[in-house]
């Protein structure tokens, strides 16, 4: 039995506080590469005037999911930025906003009536045409996700309602203020997946979300709402899969493998934007949390400068000693506050100077092996770090160094405050 | 236009954020826990008097300082300290990249003062067999601040150059400092020899334990009950207590931390609970249940009549108990898996009673510990269990 580690919520103040409405940008900087997957090829030039939800960027390999403007106006620069997926700089679209709001009609309404009768190619082409991809934080396209072979059937669909980070309350204002339109996203992809049994798995501490979800998902045929303590590594999706199903679905494999598709909220409301509103993803809920004097949750435009969040909201941007985006255990810290606001913003976590602690610093391991006990899928991170360290790379890869899930929890243990889970997950993707 | 000037923003790996349990605070809650049993025994020992003169005069000692026991621990206790401090400081800064770890040395300094020997027991009647002046101050001192010193700088810091200390540094510098001694302090059998007839003999556990007052093996005369009360009674009261208390709750000579098991039980056990997840109690819970273990599959080999004393000595000897809760949980010389702890506290286990029964060596969980230290390497290869869904 695995006895997985407790990390303080911190979401007290935040998962209270509704979900407002952020401005419009004056001017959207949109990265052009925000899923996993291809890189994508921009559309369009300076000087162009694009619409809002116009697609600007989009590959032709077929893992990637195009993106769109956020807003109507003229592109006023094409060039590199930091990139918050990815930690680095990659390609950006700017555009001017014109403040006219013109939409682009590409993608049009489908009712909820005709879900019915419309065929899964052309709900899956919706869900790829709209750019949407895993909100969770994965960023793999969700058309890719949901295209299971027709040889795999789909018994379960888990619905991700643990959000899992602390501090990030988005996921949980979406339960509590969209929960209708999450079952209409669920219905979707129910239909596209072959109607499994749904469950909707979220955790106890979420106390005004649950009652809304059972009350919403109740009446929905063989669909069930399961709340329990969870804990954070229990929102990853292999280990959640665990925690509702008890079956461990063997890393390295697709999801469909296992006969289970896990679904987070956000992207489920992105796809009943998509279907139902013919809305691209252009848009998404994050959570502005830390050291902030009131923590927020935003609909913000994909392309917001995070610094106009930052003044917007009076964070004094002179005392910012960290600024994390994505979740403070498993997100990138960013190097510049100038770094706009991508698909998987989930969430701006804020630590300043004069409320941080000092750093510890690093120090030699004093083999008390909690990393290895803390593991949630039962890996031996010392071990795989010294392999590392001494350029062992077969050694590390025979202690599956391959499979670890970057939750950060062992680092998150470390007394000698060793950075395991960085160098783990440097290492697995080279 | 963006300003793509960075600001001075902290960008590392994930994640941002640092569970509550720092190396300092570990070290922290242990030397709490350290000083607890500390100021038990102080105080437990308190009541045993210096040696009288008549007692200095029959065993030849010379030069020896009049103080309570409960004294001697705790300026032990401070020179152990001061020494390992001092000299981690003094190494941190001739040597800039040797690291410094206060509470780390600080722990190490009270491993040494509670894993060190204090008291006269009663039957020590010659000097000339063994420096019974190491028991008792002045030369306690000296002997704490030589093994603070070597286990620091040789044990802990140089030790731990090549990222790996293969032998606990408490135990091998105290073993490395007594070597010389090693026929008179270590092994029982030479324990008095020249009281080998017609005095209090020496047990020999390979040998059936009998109860009331029928002898041990062959070479000894006394029963191992009226040996142990000897040895662990409070001097200054002439009718010792029932052997159970005595090794259960106060013990009035041997290891300065297992005067009391009873305290080390609880107080190691609240540092587990505390410091969950850090401590590796699985070495703890596999050395007891195999001492036990071991305990009756001796008592059942040589018929004991009298299987509780066996029992009673083997698990609450102060090496043992202070030991198996202490030092062989060391973190740094002990095994990362789950069944190389098991496997090692139950190794231990079994070499301890060997070592005891065979060689005479009460107390022969420290030379049990640094054996099985040495494994260490070998151990971290097995019980590498698979991950999650293989």
């Amino acid at each position: 039995m695995t006895n997985y580690v407790e990390i303080k919520e911190h979401k007290e103040k935040a998962r209270i506080t509704p979900i407002e409405v952020f401005p419009d940008p004056k001017v959207a900087i949109v990265l052009t590469y925000q899923h996993t997957g291809a890189v994508n090829k921009t559309l369009v030039s300076v000087g162009d005037t694009v619409a809002m939800g116009q697609k600007i960027a989009d590959s032709k390999e077929k893992i990637s999911a195009p993106v769109h403007s956020p807003i109507s106006g003229k592109v006023i620069k094409i060039g590199d930025i930091y990139n918050s997926c990815y930690a680095e700089c990659s390609e950006a679209i700017w555009i001017e906003n014109d403040n006219k709001n013109t939409k682009d009609k590409t993608l049009t309404p489908i009712s909820e009536s005709e879900l019915k009768n419309t065929p899964n190619e052309v709900l899956i082409k919706r869900i790829r045409d709209a750019g949407i991809i895993g909100l969770g934080g994965a960023g793999f396209p969700t058309s890719i996700k949901l295209s299971v072979p027709q040889d795999k059937p789909i018994k379960t669909l888990i619905v991700n309602a643990a959000e899992g980070e602390p501090y990030d309350t988005a996921d949980e204002r979406l339960m509590i203020e969209k929960a209708e339109n999450l079952l209409r996203g669920v219905r979707v992809v129910r239909k596209i997946l072959g109607n499994p049994k749904v469950i909707v798995a979220t955790k106890v501490s979420k106390v005004e979300a649950v009652p809304k979800l059972q009350s919403v998902f109740g009446k929905e045929p063989d669909t069930q709402v399961i709340a329990k303590h969870l804990s954070y590594q229990q929102g990853d999706a292999s280990v959640l899969q665990k925690a509702i199903l008890g079956y461990e679905a063997p890393p390295g494999k697709r999801s469909y493998e296992s006969g289970t598709i896990v679904q987070n909220v956000a992207t489920l409301n992105a796809i009943a934007n998509a279907v139902f509103e013919g809305d691209p993803l252009i848009s998404r809920v994050t959570t502005l949390n830390g050291d902030v004097k009131e923590p927020k949750n935003i609909l913000v435009k994909i392309g917001t400068p995070i610094s106009s969040i930052l003044s917007h909201y009076n964070v004094n941007t002179n005392d910012l000693k960290q600024v994390v985006v994505g979740g403070v255990m498993m997100g990138n810290a960013i190097q510049t506050i100038e770094a706009p606001i991508t698909k998987r913003t989930s969430s701006i976590i804020v630590f300043s100077k004069s409320k941080s602690k000092k750093d510890q610093e690093q120090t030699a391991c004093i083999h008390c092996s909690n990393c290895i006990s803390s593991c949630p899928v039962k890996l031996h991170p010392i071990m795989i770090y010294n392999a590392i360290m001494k350029g062992d790379f077969d050694k590390a890869e025979k202690l599956w160094l391959k499979d670890c899930i970057a939750c950060g929890t062992c680092s998150y243990v470390c007394p000698a405050r060793i950075p395991l889970s960085g160098i783990i997950c440097g290492s697995k993707s080279t | 236009m963006s300003k793509e000037t960075p600001q001075d923003l902290i960008v590392k790996s994930a994640p941002h954020i640092t569970g509550p349990m720092s190396k300092n605070r570990l070290m922290q809650y242990t030397f709490v826990a350290l000083l607890v049993i500390t100021a038990i025994t102080a105080i437990l020992w308190w009541s045993v008097p210096a040696p009288t003169t008549a007692q200095i005069d029959s065993l030849k000692l010379t030069n020896v300082w009049q103080m309570p026991l409960g004294a001697i621990v705790l300026l032990n206790a401070l020179i152990a300290i001061g020494v390992a401090v001092g000299a981690d400081a003094l190494l941190h800064k001739v040597a800039s990249d040797s690291q410094l770890n206060i509470w780390s040395s600080a722990v190490f300094g009270l491993i040494v003062t509670l894993s060190y020997s204090l008291g006269i027991p009663e039957m020590a009647q010659a000097a000339d067999v063994m420096p019974i002046e190491t028991l008792t101050a002045p030369m306690a001192f000296l002997y704490v601040a030589i093994i603070s010193l070597i286990g620091l700088v040789i044990f802990k810091k140089i030790q731990g150059i090549g990222g790996r200390k293969y032998v606990n540094p408490a135990a091998a510098a105290k073993f490395l400092v007594l070597l010389p001694f090693i026929g008179s302090v270590f092994l029982a059998k030479d324990h008095f020899a020249a009281f080998a007839s017609g005095g209090l003999g020496v047990p020999n556990l390979a040998g059936a334990i009998g109860g009331g007052t029928a002898p041990i093996g062959t070479n000894g005369v006394a029963s191992f009950v009226t040996y142990l009360q000897g040895c662990y009674k409070n001097p200054a009261i002439a009718t010792p207590p029932d052997i159970t208390s005595l090794m259960i709750l106060e013990k009035f000579h041997g290891w300065t931390g297992g005067a009391s098991a009873i305290a080390v039980i609880i107080v190691g056990i609240a540092l587990f609970v505390l410091a969950r997840k850090y401590i590796k109690w699985k070495v703890t819970v596999a050395y007891f249940i195999s001492i036990f273990a071991m305990s009756i599959i001796m008592s059942a080999i040589y018929a004991d009549s009298d299987m509780v004393t066996r029992l009673l000595f083997e698990v609450f000897i102060g090496s043992s108990i202070f030991l198996g809760f202490f030092m062989a949980t060391d973190p740094a010389t002990t095994p990362f898996t789950g069944t190389g702890q098991i496997i090692f506290g139950v190794g231990l286990a079994i070499l301890t009673v060997l070592i005891q029964t065979y060689m005479n060596f009460f107390g022969g969980a420290l030379l049990a510990l640094l054996i099985m230290n040495l494994t260490v390497p070998l151990l971290d290869r097995v019980g590498i269990h698979k991950p999650f869904g293989r």
